[in-house]
């Protein structure tokens, strides 16, 4: 019984019922939106919403079930390859030699010449073996360990990968050109030089770039212009140019123009004026305003063409208006006159590290190399002997059988 | 007259002639007119030469490969359809197989029709050399998979025909055609996990990590594993015929799901629309 289990268990029968499983499971997550708040399953699948939480639709990738289904996939491929290694591993030795298949075609004819054929075999890379009435030849013998090498690809990539998220190190960042972030555990200082776009004749934006600089006790180690696509990379962390926005500049002043209050504002932030419970909310900054036809305000290009900010304010909680301002345009309310100007460009950063990365590299190496093994370089038999010439092969016995005959009609005697 | 004139000239006489082709083979399936036959292949040959012909015009155009935004990538997946086709042919000389392949790239030509045209930059994300690399495997990968489709087809027509006892001379036999499709899936597969490489590689360049679920990625993942699970079964069970053949649909439905689907109704950061 317990036998019975365990061969199911590295068998390939359990092996196509996980990736029947996987698949469908991965399926689920690419229609099940991913990662939100409880509430919201409950409220848009109604009934159905606890049963995607019960089963984790929610979150499939990193759910207990996922890596479960991952675990077992490993076992039975490992379980696999370790019950099939023995046997392949005889094959490589030169006393193994297949029977011919039932099927297999005789291309036997009189017409052809076999001492000839066997100098071709021979120049082909054949190993030429005598038999009692005639010889038998091999080649790519190493073929045959094709798909435990891919198989161990797999296992590396899957458990390399697993190992490297355990360990990996990420985050995000948001700086402006002369700001810099410090990594105390690693003991440096990221700073940024500048941060700027660079735009092609139509005014769309190219590329961003950043001006990185590392500071390691008082002194720069190492500087880089990184932009997407190209990364810097420093002690095992690489600091990828991901996003970018724009700060503007909010000044508050009285009706005698005394400044009261500045802050700096992202696109989407909130500013607090406690003394009239004034809410100014940075609906968005546009560099290159215009309003397109469902009436919302864009912004055309990056470059500062035709700047507006648009601007909400509300009073406890409570709408008041809403402004089209350009840079220090005062927006007036009550005794109150506010600007916004003076918008600068911040980079965002992520920064990560993860050495599974070099794991499933090799991974990747291995599974390529096994399938290129397994789907040309599969072992080919031949056995000659009274009046029969016997193709023998596991993989394509249709495309070698054709190769055969197009080599034993060059030995023609016609 | 510029060059986008001719651009657009060549693209429309390729498409009109992979139309006539599909109809020509068509003919010949159920006519099974030698010279009908012929004159498709041709008819296929020259159409892919002139679709060549625009494509080159569309490199010089925009000083890059035709690999930027939706329109270019349907266009592109369609000549790797006719390329493999022709490569096929011209080894195998089974006239028949147009008749299920040809089909198939006009469809996608007719996709890419429908799309906008106009010739843009690359968007910063594209900008790598890795993009190359990536999009033309993932090309020849589903190029292959749409000729096995279109040989599995004939197979299962071939299958219906014997068994009715009056096999159709002109289709050549059905387990050649059943081989001939595993052989191609298989170099399909090898360029496929070939995409998902290089796909990982430069997402760890241009998004920071090598595999983040984004739907593209999960559903080239379950189409490698619905071609996994086939060539598992084709190897080891002796899977044929007719089980194989339906596989090898479901795979490049699956496929196809990839391509359009997911920019369609999964957009994610690999939506190049
Ligand atoms: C693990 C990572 C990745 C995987 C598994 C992956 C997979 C694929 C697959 C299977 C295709 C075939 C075409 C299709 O079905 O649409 C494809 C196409 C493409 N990929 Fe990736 N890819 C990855 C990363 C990337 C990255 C990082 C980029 C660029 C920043 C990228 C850009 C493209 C483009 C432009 C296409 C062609 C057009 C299309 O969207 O169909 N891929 N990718």
């Amino acid at each position: 019984m317990i036998k019975k289990i365990g061969r199911f268990i590295i068998g390939l029968k359990f092996a196509i019922i996980l990736f029947i499983l996987i698949a469908i499971y991965s399926i689920i997550g690419t229609v099940i939106p991913q990662g939100a708040t409880k509430e919201f399953y409950l409220h848009n699948y109604e009934s159905f919403g606890n049963i995607i939480l019960l089963l984790q639709f929610n979150k499939v990738y990193s759910s207990f079930i996922y890596r479960t289904l991952l675990l077992l996939f490993i076992v039975n491929i490992t379980g696999c390859t370790i019950k099939l290694l023995p046997s392949q591993i005889a094959r490589l030795k030169d006393d193994y030699f297949p029977a011919p298949g039932k099927s297999a075609e005789n291309l036997w004819d009189e017409k052809y010449d076999t001492e000839e054929f066997k100098n071709i075999l021979e120049k082909k890379g054949f190993k030429i073996y005598k038999s009692e009435n005639g010889y038998k030849a091999a080649k790519n013998r190493i073929g045959v360990l094709g798909s435990s090498i891919t198989h161990l690809g797999i296992i590396i990539i899957i458990l390399g990968s697993f190992i490297g998220n355990l360990f990996a190190y990420e985050g995000y960042i948001n700086l402006l050109p002369g700001e810099s972030t410090a990594f105390v555990e690693q003991g440096f200082i990221l700073k940024l030089d500048d941060f700027y776009l660079g735009f092609r004749e139509d005014g769309s934006t190219e590329q961003y770039y950043s001006e990185l600089k590392i500071i390691e006790e008082g002194k720069e180690v190492e500087a880089k212009k990184i932009w997407v696509n190209n990364p810097l990379k420093y002690k095992g962390i690489n600091f990828y140019q991901s996003s970018f926005g724009w700060v503007s500049e909010l000044t508050i002043k009285d009706s005698e123009g005394n400044i009261i209050e500045k802050a700096s504002l992202k696109n989407n932030e909130y500013h607090f004026y406690q003394p009239k419970h004034l809410t100014v909310y940075l609906y968005g900054y546009y560099p290159d305003f215009a309003i397109d036809h469902e009436g919302q305000p864009v912004t055309i290009t990056q470059q500062k063409k035709h700047p507006h900010y648009a601007v909400i304010l509300y009073e406890f909680n409570n709408y008041v208006d809403s402004f089209i301002t350009s840079p220090g345009q005062p927006i007036y309310y009550e005794d109150l006159e506010i600007t916004f100007e003076d918008s600068s460009l911040y980079t965002g950063l992520t920064y990560r590290r993860d050495f599974g990365y070099y794991f499933v590299l090799i991974g990747c190496l291995f599974m390529f190399v096994g399938l290129l093994l397994s789907f040309y370089l599969y072992p080919r038999f031949v056995i000659v002997g009274d009046k029969t010439i016997l193709p023998v092969t596991k993989q394509n016995i249709w495309g070698y059988t054709m190769q055969l005959k197009n080599l034993l009609s060059s030995t023609s005697k016609q | 007259m510029s060059l986008v004139y001719f651009e657009e000239l060549f693209f429309t006489l390729a498409f009109i002639i992979y139309i006539i082709a599909s109809i020509g083979f068509f003919v010949f399936l159920v006519s099974s007119k030698e010279k009908v036959g012929k004159f498709s292949v041709t008819a296929s040959t020259i159409g892919f030469v002139i679709h060549t012909i625009a494509m080159i015009l569309r490199i010089i155009e925009s000083g890059r490969l035709p690999f930027s935004n939706q329109f270019e990538f349907a266009n592109s997946f369609t000549w790797a359809i006719v390329l493999c086709y022709l490569v096929i042919h011209y080894i195998y000389k089974f006239t028949a197989v147009g008749g299920f392949v040809m089909p198939l790239a006009f469809l996608m030509m007719g996709y890419a029709s429908m799309l906008p045209k106009t010739i843009k930059p690359l968007m910063p994300a594209l900008q790598s050399r890795w993009l190359t690399i990536h999009v033309g495997t993932a090309i020849i990968s589903y190029g292959s998979f749409a000729v096995a489709t279109g040989l599995s087809l004939m197979y299962l027509i071939n299958e219906r025909h014997k068994v009715k006892d009056k096999k159709i001379s002109h289709l050549p036999d059905a387990e050649v055609c059943d081989y001939l499709s595993y052989r191609v899936t298989a170099f399909g597969y090898l360029m496929l996990t070939l995409v998902i490489v290089t796909g990982a590689i430069w997402a760890k360049k241009a998004w920071s990590r090598y595999w983040g679920w984004d739907p593209k990625e999960t559903w080239s993942l379950i189409t490698w594993i619905i071609y996994s699970t086939y060539l598992h079964l084709r190897f080891n069970r002796g899977w044929k015929g007719k089980t194989a053949a339906w596989f090898s649909i479901i795979g490049f439905l699956c496929v196809i799901f990839t391509f359009i689907g997911v920019n369609v109704l999964l957009p994610g950061l690999h939506s190049y629309r």
